[in-house]
């Protein structure tokens, strides 16, 4: 008995490689699909997209949305802010933040589908990092993020549909440089909700803004008020009196590097003007270190100098003495 | 990166970007720039142009896929002036929302969301509450302390006004004895002064004697009666004027009092104490008698 349950394992040890070695067939509505067949059919697709592309673009982006542990609360908000401004994204637990990140995470970005992933990594519990990247073969960009103020803060008044389709505005000057453009690229990718996502709503009553100001993206979520009485026809009139209210989140991004894959990759840009915040707190603690011994140093000059220069003898000192 | 690059505590911004916030930020939202950029710094736009190529969906696909809008940004707004960059975001928005509504207009399709159609949205309703008393409560605010500024100013004001009414009341006085003495001045001019009586006409206040009441004592009156004397004849003639009039009552009201204060009434004056009408001797005696 034992002899062929040993026997048994080793064929079925035998068996795994082939069974992993070649790809999985491609999954379709119909049944499986031939790698080949499937290869056919993409460069068909191809084929029909150089003819009329508007017929067969279908926007199927679904970001995951995650962070570090460790993550303080404002930023752990301003995480389930954008879960809520983002219907097509997923959100996962919280991912350990150091040792081989970029790895773990593609795998968990492809574990759930995903063509994209924002990624929150908090930093001593102070310093917020954005990654946005691409998945699976980039780019990605890591960010600072800055100015952070979430949706539940009560000055931000506005309110709009949950997943209601929005509109993105970018200044023009992303337009300017490469890393820019790029820029405004993934973020349209991934703030943009797909069309007819089976979350998302058939209404448009909210704004982005992306505005680039100081080498920085001002991100700024905006409602749309109109005062119309319910009917779907708008005037110039309505036009006029459009009016925008402030929704939140509010947040603003401070590229640090762009990397040609995910999660990694050849640096494709680094930003020439990055200070990391862990360089400004060290220089602050240098300008405030050595207050003493600056003092003991005044001291013993002020002393030097008194030996150095002593006062001339005062020739009336005992003119009242008597 | 930027390490070996030297910086200076000048080029710290003195305001952190953050709005509105409490203090207790300003520490992380510091942001430093390096003045000069590193030198070591890797730009590869060609790099960059090819994965924006890789990345990017089809050049002509239908707007309404994107959803995105350019604006041209007019000025380069500056950071820390936090009016004038929110300002600028605005009105990046609101650009961008016109633009989109026009096109949504041209395809004919939906914009806004018609007002009878609920979903759920991105705040909850309590959420909503609280930020709707959070605005009555600054509203309140507001108002009251208007009121109380007001109340103030009203007070000085009426003040004032308190003030000028009594100096013009002053004026008036005193232009009115005026205008009298002149008056007089006018006819003593004019002949017929001396040998009238009204030569000894003279208004008392013109000495500067205020109105005084005159000190006449009414006769038969008691000193705290004010019925006007009335009392002791029977004033009653109010409403009972219809049954006519009523001798015994009279007399029972002038013996007992009608009207007025009772008490002085029933004083004694100088009169009733001399009076010895009702004295009778003989009773005293024959009363003393029985006691004995």
């Amino acid at each position: 008995m034992a002899k062929k349950r040993k026997h048994s394992e080793t064929a079925a040890a035998a068996v795994k490689p082939d069974d992993s070695a070649p790809e999985r067939p491609k999954r379709t509505l119909l049944g499986f699909k031939n790698k080949d067949e499937a290869k056919k059919e993409k460069e068909k697709e191809n084929e029909n997209e150089n003819e009329n592309p508007n017929v067969f673009f279908r926007n199927k982006e679904k970001v995951l949305v995650t962070c570090s542990r460790r993550i303080s609360y404002r930023y752990r908000h301003l995480m389930l802010n954008l879960v809520d401004l983002l219907p097509h994204c997923k959100k996962d637990n919280k991912v350990e933040a150091k040792g081989s990140k970029g790895t773990a995470l593609n795998e968990l970005v492809e574990l759930k589908n995903c063509s994209s992933c924002l990624f929150f990594e908090c930093r001593k519990g102070k310093d917020l990092y954005l990654w946005m990247s691409k998945c699976p073969n980039g780019p990605s960009v890591k960010f600072l993020v800055n100015a952070v103020h979430t949706m539940e803060e009560l000055k931000l008044t506005g309110n709009h549909l949950k997943g209601s389709r929005p509109i993105l505005t970018f200044s023009s000057n992303f337009d300017q440089k490469p890393h820019w453009k790029l820029l405004k690229e993934m973020i349209t990718q991934i703030f943009g909700i797909p069309k007819d996502h089976r979350k998302s709503k058939p209404y448009h009553d909210h704004v982005f803004v992306f505005s680039i100001a100081d080498d920085h993206i001002w991100f700024r979520n905006y409602q749309i008020s109109c005062p119309h009485s319910g009917a779907q026809k708008l005037d110039r009139g309505d036009l006029e009196k459009m009016t925008l209210i402030e929704v939140g989140p509010r947040f603003c991004l401070n590229p640090i590097k762009v990397f040609g894959g995910s999660f990694g990759g050849p640096t494709l840009y680094e930003n020439p003007f990055y200070v990391s915040p862990n360089q400004i707190r060290s220089l602050e603690k240098r300008k405030q270190a050595g207050k003493y011994a600056k003092k003991v140093k005044a001291k013993t000059r002020r002393k030097m100098h008194e030996l150095e220069n002593p006062l001339e003898v005062d020739e009336f000192a005992d003119m009242w003495k008597e | 990166m930027s390490k070996g690059a030297t910086m200076n505590g000048k080029e710290m911004e003195d305001d952190d970007p953050i709005v509105s916030e409490s203090e207790s930020e300003s520490e992380e939202d510091e942001d430093v720039k390096l003045n000069e950029p590193s030198k070591t710094a890797i730009n590869n736009k060609a790099g960059l142009l090819d994965k924006h190529g890789d990345i990017s969906w089809p050049e002509n696909i239908d707007w309404i896929h994107k959803l995105s809008i350019d604006i041209e940004q007019e000025q380069e707004v500056d950071v820390n002036d936090d009016l004038t960059r929110e300002l600028a975001f605005y009105t990046q928005a609101l650009e961008g929302a016109r633009e989109a509504l026009l096109k949504f207009q041209s395809m004919g399709l939906p914009f806004l969301r018609p007002s009878d159609y609920y979903a759920e949205m991105v705040k909850s309703d309590t959420h909503m509450e609280k930020v709707k008393g959070r605005l009555l409560a600054e509203k309140k605010r507001t108002e009251e302390a208007d009121e109380r500024r007001k109340s103030r100013e009203n007070k000085k004001l009426a003040k004032e006004i308190q003030v000028q009414k009594q100096r013009e009341r002053a004026k008036q006085k005193k232009d009115e004895i005026e205008s009298v003495k002149n008056w007089r001045k006018q006819r003593k001019q004019s002949g017929f002064a001396a040998d009238d009586k009204d030569a000894d006409f003279s208004l008392a206040f013109e000495e500067g004697k205020s109105f005084e009441r005159s000190n006449k004592k009414r006769p038969g009156v008691g000193p705290g009666d004010r019925s006007g004397g009335k009392a002791k004849f029977g004033g009653g003639g109010g409403g009972k004027g219809k049954k006519g009039f009523d001798k015994k009552r009279e007399r029972r009201d002038s013996k007992f009092g009608f009207g007025g204060r009772k008490g002085l009434k029933k004083q004694n004056t100088a009169e009733t104490t001399n009076d010895f009408r009702a004295f009778n001797k003989n009773k005293f005696s024959s009363n003393k008698k029985q006691k004995v």
